[in-house]
């Protein structure tokens, strides 16, 4: 019981007490006419996202080198590729499925899949939840009620909520990721089988074959690969891999 | 290990400084010019009828869905699914046909029980592939098990307490579909042991002759003593009408020339002189009794009742054997080198079947 300390009401002097009631005064004013209340007044304000936020999915198709990674990563299974008129296979979202993990922006080695920060989205049905790419592309149409937007300014030993006019900005500049440069390569070629499933499942016709003296040569030509990686899921005998070139 | 599947990394050893952009691919040649590989092995092996179902073919064959058997060896639609590589053709062991014989290679014969499983006889096949995981030198071996009416199965063994299941010891008189799971098993591993009849282990000779990765992948290839085979569904109907019922049977047994069906409740025994009309063609042309070509053949011939008569033929099966040794996980005993020698030379008479 000898360190058991007694905690005793500090003791002010009269200039102490006087400053201390009317700091109280103040405060009690100031709350009963402008009330700092942290209920944020949805629609009407909106926080500030920051700007990676998790919302609805933008894609520039330019950028896209056709790798499938967005498809294969997804752990809701919300995307699936599908084929457009240049023949490529473009990806397609169902935001039935979609849990906004992102995991899709951040496997894109181009980039080409965009954050936005536009995070209420209706649909009439089901069936407008499954997002084709066109609609991926344009900007979608956002409806606006909200006139301020506010955010959170952590002090010392007080948090505040600091209130702005005006609109946030939904749409993100996302900087083009620095652009690094894999080749496809065959580590092991004398066990290749010659089925030519990398040459078939090539999207740049980079990997060619000819059959020429009674032997099946094959070739990567390494300005036309895009580094995307199907030919190495695709190897039967998991030879290829990617190769980082300068 | 598992290797992982994903577009950044690839299973095969050699480093990633010696990879290339172009490579040459051989090209066996085809004797009916104007089919595709698939419709070459079929014509000369299939159809001929010296398919021996080894599926070694099926080991190496990309396409999906390819290569399977079902009465025999197919391939559905190759006509257009067949990617044309040439694979199976390199590694069939019948398309350019050297009968082997004889005892083989060996660097020690040993007859041998093991203390820790009990099998067929010795529980060796059993013993060499748990010691082999246990020194590390496979992390997986494709054991063969059954379903309840005997049709073989395969069950990839990672961990020796796995061996518990009972179905996955013993002999099963039909074809196992061990090696159309090759592939796979060796992309996954670091190091793979197979279980085969002698055209099986033929086959993974070849597998490791032609492609690195199965030389590098498949450590242990374990060789049976095979007479002949049985398409489960002849075998199964044949025995049916012998009086096996299946659910209670526990043991098939060749042996002294014997057919012996044991079951919880009684035995059925015949001659296997009466099998001679099940025997399929492939199985007819064939004079490896001792599975030369295997890493280690195993087999009841030669030893005492109870015990596996154990042919060693790789440095690296001698050092499983010698752990053996060391842990006492085995007895041993005698080997009856005649009786052995006496089977080889009668599966050596097939050679009369053989079409020149």
């Amino acid at each position: 019981m000898r360190d058991v300390k007694k905690i005793a009401i500090p003791e002010y002097d009269a200039v102490e007490k006087a400053k201390r009631h009317t700091f109280a005064l103040i405060t009690a004013a100031r709350e009963a006419i402008m009330p700092l209340t942290f209920t944020i007044h949805y629609p009407t304000e909106r926080k500030l996202m920051p700007k990676n936020f998790r919302g609805f999915i933008l894609f520039e198709s330019e950028r896209c080198i056709n790798c499938w990674q967005c498809a294969f990563i997804c752990p809701a299974n919300a995307i699936r590729m599908k084929k457009a008129p240049d023949n490529r296979y473009y990806p397609t979202i169902d935001y039935a499925k979609c849990i906004f993990c992102h995991f899709c922006v951040d496997s894109c080695p181009r980039g080409a899949l965009k954050p936005t920060k536009i995070h209420d989205v209706a649909y009439k049905d089901m069936e407008e939840m499954l997002t084709l790419t066109d609609k991926m592309i344009e900007k979608p149409e956002v409806h606006r009620e909200d006139e301020r937007f506010v955010d959170y300014v952590l002090g010392e030993d007080d948090a505040t909520l600091k209130r702005e006019r005006g609109k946030d900005d939904f749409f993100v500049e996302v900087p083009t990721p620095p652009e690094v440069r894999f080749v496809s390569r065959c580590v092991q070629p004398e066990s290749c089988l010659g089925c030519r499933i990398c040459e078939g499942v090539c999207e740049s016709g980079a990997i060619s074959s000819v059959v020429e003296d009674g032997v099946r040569k094959m070739r990567i030509d390494e300005e036309k690969c895009t580094g995307c990686g199907l030919c190495v899921k695709e190897c039967a005998m998991q030879i290829l891999t990617l190769v980082r070139v300068r | 290990m598992a290797t992982a599947r994903d577009a950044s990394g690839a299973s095969a050893s050699a480093s990633v400084a010696e990879a290339v952009s172009e490579w040459r691919v051989r090209l066996p040649e085809k004797p009916f010019k104007d089919l595709k590989y698939f419709g070459n092995l079929k014509a000369k092996v299939i159809d001929a009828g010296i398919c021996s179902r080894c599926l070694t073919c099926a080991a190496v064959c990309p396409a999906p869905e390819g290569i399977t058997a079902v009465d025999g060896v197919v391939f559905e639609n190759w006509e257009e699914k067949c990617l044309d590589c040439g694979a199976c053709v390199r590694v069939c062991p019948r398309f350019e046909y050297e009968p082997k014989s004889g005892l083989g290679e060996y660097l020690e014969i040993l007859a041998a029980r093991s203390k820790r499983f009990s099998g067929q006889d010795g529980a060796m096949v059993t013993e060499i592939l748990a010691s082999a995981i246990e020194m590390g030198i496979i992390d997986r071996a494709i054991f063969v098990g059954r379903d309840e009416a005997w049709r073989t199965t395969n069950f990839h063994l990672r961990e020796i307490e796995q061996l518990s299941l009972k179905t996955l010891r013993g002999t099963k008189y039909c074809y196992s579909t061990a090696l159309s799971e090759l592939r796979e098993a060796v992309l996954r591993s670091k190091g793979v042991g197979v279980i085969g009849t002698p055209c099986m282990v033929s086959g993974v000779k070849k597998l490791r002759e032609e492609f690195p990765l199965f030389r590098e992948k498949v450590k242990i290839s374990v060789g049976l003593f095979c007479t002949e085979n049985f398409h489960w569904e002849e075998l199964h109907a044949f025995l049916k009408e012998k009086g096996v019922s299946f659910e209670k049977l526990v043991k098939t047994d060749i042996t002294k020339g014997q057919f012996i069906a044991t079951m919880t409740d009684g035995e059925v025994t015949f001659p296997v002189s009466e099998l001679e009309e099940i025997i399929p063609s492939g199985c007819r042309v064939c004079t490896d009794f001792a599975a030369v070509d295997a890493d280690v053949s195993v087999g009841s011939v030669g030893s005492a009742p109870g015990f596996s008569t154990v042919v060693v033929r790789s440095a690296l099966v001698k050092e499983i054997i010698d752990y053996i040794r060391r842990n006492k996980y085995a007895d041993f005993g005698n080997v009856m080198l005649k009786v052995v020698n006496k089977m080889v030379k009668l599966k050596k008479k097939r050679e009369a079947n053989i079409k020149k």
